[in-house]
């Protein structure tokens, strides 16, 4: 994708966060290591299952994981050179909004039953540009009609519920990109949308996208999304990424097997599949996790190795942009050698 | 005991209006109106397969699916259940054909009573509809978690000591119950993470080649229905627009609103970018709809007539049904919808 004109510079660039949750159940390490970095222009999917931690890593990067219990302990997140961690929260609210946006998942709950659409949208441009009267309405109309409500002028005196879903979740993207910010995190935004409405929210992200030329942090578990949003993909389980690399490279050829079985267990609306490849067992508790590999808990019993339960997977970069997670134990082959594969 | 054309379910013309609004007084002053949630529908299920039901928020399917678990009492039209009227029968043979009848839950965390052991959710059905004793009920239950792939000795836990998978697990399990001939899913895996679905799928696919079950499934999911269905069925504010068996409407879908959804489904692979024909309007609401072409407000250049034609259903080809509007009915569906082409 290097070649692609519209994808620029480095906006974001997430090291090595680890963000716990100290609960009296012990240590959830909810982020354990994640590197990932984000260019303009460009789309970063992060997949993953409940529980993968792919969220907190958003909230962990909008420093809006509450706390306690949550605890950033370790890394940097380097937004245009600047490290987000080392600001106090005067700082932080001047940057979030700003440079830095989310649009949430439920756009019911994001948006305010008690103001109109006017109000929320001009929130953010009233406290970070400045704008009041008349100059402000205008702008409120023009991202309105950037996201394309119909009558903007109009229907931007409703109150949230007076609008369809799809329409809440487009005034909740027109909040978003209303400060013009250089990194815009959509946190799983259609999965409360249905099928046609979610489309026509895409391509609209897309359309944005090409204009303002915002990178996009794609939060999602549905690897179609991936297939037609994203440039890049990081696979996240239980707080690590385990492959990340070109959206291209890892279809076609997964190296890691989880990846690989999670692309495999999805059934194809083009051809009709006899059996669906199924992931067997289930994710591990990331509460006081066991040390070793996280997939043993998916992995047929007799083929553990010894080494399984003390040896962590390394990230290793096996073609330029392409990481992926290999056990120490088997290091020579393809990911884990042990893990039940898709054929 | 099966019907004369050997379906084990029959729908016809099936409908239920939901009164709103006017008031207390609405249907004396008049202002009453009327959500018609489901508007007349007809379909037929085989024994020993699966029908799928697909269609967006909002178009009835839901409903269907409540009137055939006899949850929500149709306004109009028939159910026949092995060619036995089941709305106007005696109150023992509703009892039977709500134990023949079973349904599993889109969302495992709300269907299941946090209260409840998991023996005691399996064995209630058991409890209320057998005469079986104690311990008969306790080893049917421990079978009955074997066949969906749990241990018997997690009959004594609750609900919140498992996953996701594992509590739609459950939920199969307590639908197992009575050896029921229909299992109505609604939405069975879409509240489960990706990587559980397919176990899921498999599971529900497994149970009906032992068990001669037939399903009704509801989803909006079209991948989903293509995996499990054999027959399905495109619903859209409350009418059934398209009828087909799953490879038909998947390879030759007529009617523009199902292109319009195939057209919105994801791709499978980054290379895979399809023509999309998007919709640009919003669907109507089902309180009063338009009268004929529900469709005119998605359409970009309705024709006024379009307002006044009824809809007919055609078929296009053996098993394939598809709505057409009458003004257009030498087109596939509506010439004005837009369309692929």
């Amino acid at each position: 994708m290097a070649s692609d004109s519209r994808i620029g510079d480095v906006v974001l660039e997430v090291k090595n966060l680890q963000t716990y949750f100290v609960t009296r159940w012990g240590i959830t390490k909810a982020v354990d290591g994640v590197s990932f970095d984000l260019r303009k222009g460009e789309t970063l999917g992060i997949v993953g299952e409940s529980g993968s931690g792919k969220s907190v890593t958003v909230s962990s990067v909008m420093r809006l994981v509450p706390s306690p219990p949550g605890h950033i302990v370790g890394g940097e997140i380097l937004l245009e050179g600047e490290n987000l961690l080392d600001l106090d929260d005067n700082e932080m609210n001047k940057v979030r909004g700003d440079k830095i946006a989310m649009v949430l998942q439920d756009p019911m709950t994001a948006l305010n039953p008690v103001f109109d659409i006017e109000d929320q949208v001009g929130e953010a441009l009233k406290i970070h540009e400045g704008l009041k009267g008349p100059g402000l309405k205008e702008t409120v109309i023009d991202m309105l009609r950037k996201v394309r409500i119909p009558a903007p002028d109009t229907r931007m005196k409703d109150f949230p519920h007076q609008l369809s879903g799809g329409m809440r979740q487009r005034v909740v993207g027109a909040i978003g990109i209303s400060c013009n910010p250089s990194v815009l995190i959509a946190d799983e935004p259609t999965t409360s949308l249905d099928a046609t409405i979610q489309a026509q929210y895409l391509n609209l992200l897309r359309d944005l996208q090409e204009d303002t030329g915002v990178g996009i942090i794609f939060i999602t578990h549905d690897f179609g999304i991936v297939a037609k949003m994203c440039d890049r993909v990081a696979v996240m389980y239980a707080g690590k990424i385990v492959e990340q690399g070109d959206v291209r490279e890892i279809f076609n050829d997964p190296l890691h097997p989880y990846t690989e079985a999670l692309i495999k267990s999805v059934p194809k609306m083009e051809e009709n599949v006899e059996r669906l490849y199924a992931i067997p067992g289930n994710p591990p508790n990331v509460t006081n996790r066991p040390s070793g590999c996280n997939f043993q808990p998916l992995c047929d019993k007799e083929n553990l190795n010894p080494d399984c339960e003390t040896l962590e997977p390394v990230l290793r970069e096996e073609s330029p942009g392409h990481w992926v997670a290999y056990c120490a134990a088997c290091i020579d082959t393809h990911g884990c050698k042990w893990f039940p594969r898709a054929l | 005991m099966t019907s004369e054309n050997g379906s084990l379910l029959e729908i016809k013309n099936l409908k239920k209006h939901f009164p709103v609004g006017g008031g207390m007084f609405g249907s004396i002053t008049g202002k009453k109106e009327f959500l018609k949630a489901v508007d007349g529908i007809s379909l037929t299920i085989e024994p020993g397969t699966t029908y799928g039901l697909v269609g967006e928020s909002g178009c009835g399917k839901s409903t269907t699916a409540k009137m055939v678990l006899m949850l929500e009492e149709p306004t109009d039209g028939e159910i026949l259940f092995n060619g036995e009227d089941a709305i106007n029968a005696s109150k023992e043979a509703k009892r039977n054909y709500k134990s023949n009848v079973q349904a599993v839950f889109q969302d495992p965390w709300a269907s299941l009573n946090p209260r409840m052991k998991v023996e005691s959710i399996i064995a209630e059905p058991l409890q209320v509809n057998t005469s079986m004793t104690k311990s008969e009920i306790k080893t049917k239950v421990g079978e009955i978690l074997e066949e969906v792939g749990l241990q018997q000795y997690q009959a004594g836990l609750y609900p919140h000591e498992f996953s996701g998978g594992q509590r739609q697990r459950i939920g199969v399990a307590r639908s197992l119950a009575l050896n029921p001939k229909l299992i109505v899913l609604d939405e069975p895996v879409s509240a489960l993470d990706v990587s559980i679905r397919a176990q899921i799928m498999n599971l529900l696919m497994d149970l009906q080649k032992e068990h001669g079950l037939t399903y009704l499934l509801i989803a909006h999911h079209l991948a989903t229905v293509r995996y499990m269905c054999d027959k399905m069925g495109v619903m859209y504010l409350g009418k059934l627009v398209e009828e087909a068996t799953t490879d038909q409407l998947f390879d030759n879908p007529t009617h523009p609103y199902t292109q319009a959804l195939i057209g919105a489904a994801l791709p499978y692979h980054p290379d895979d970018q399809k023509e999309e024909m998007l919709l640009e309007g919003e669907v109507p609401s089902p309180i009063n709809p338009p009268s004929c072409c529900s469709y005119s407000p998605l359409c970009p250049e309705p024709d006024p007539q379009c307002l006044e034609n009824e809809l007919i259903t055609r078929e296009v080809e053996p098993g394939h049904r598809t709505a057409h509007c009458a003004l257009c009915a030498d087109e596939y569906g509506c010439y004005w919808f837009p369309r692929e082409r």
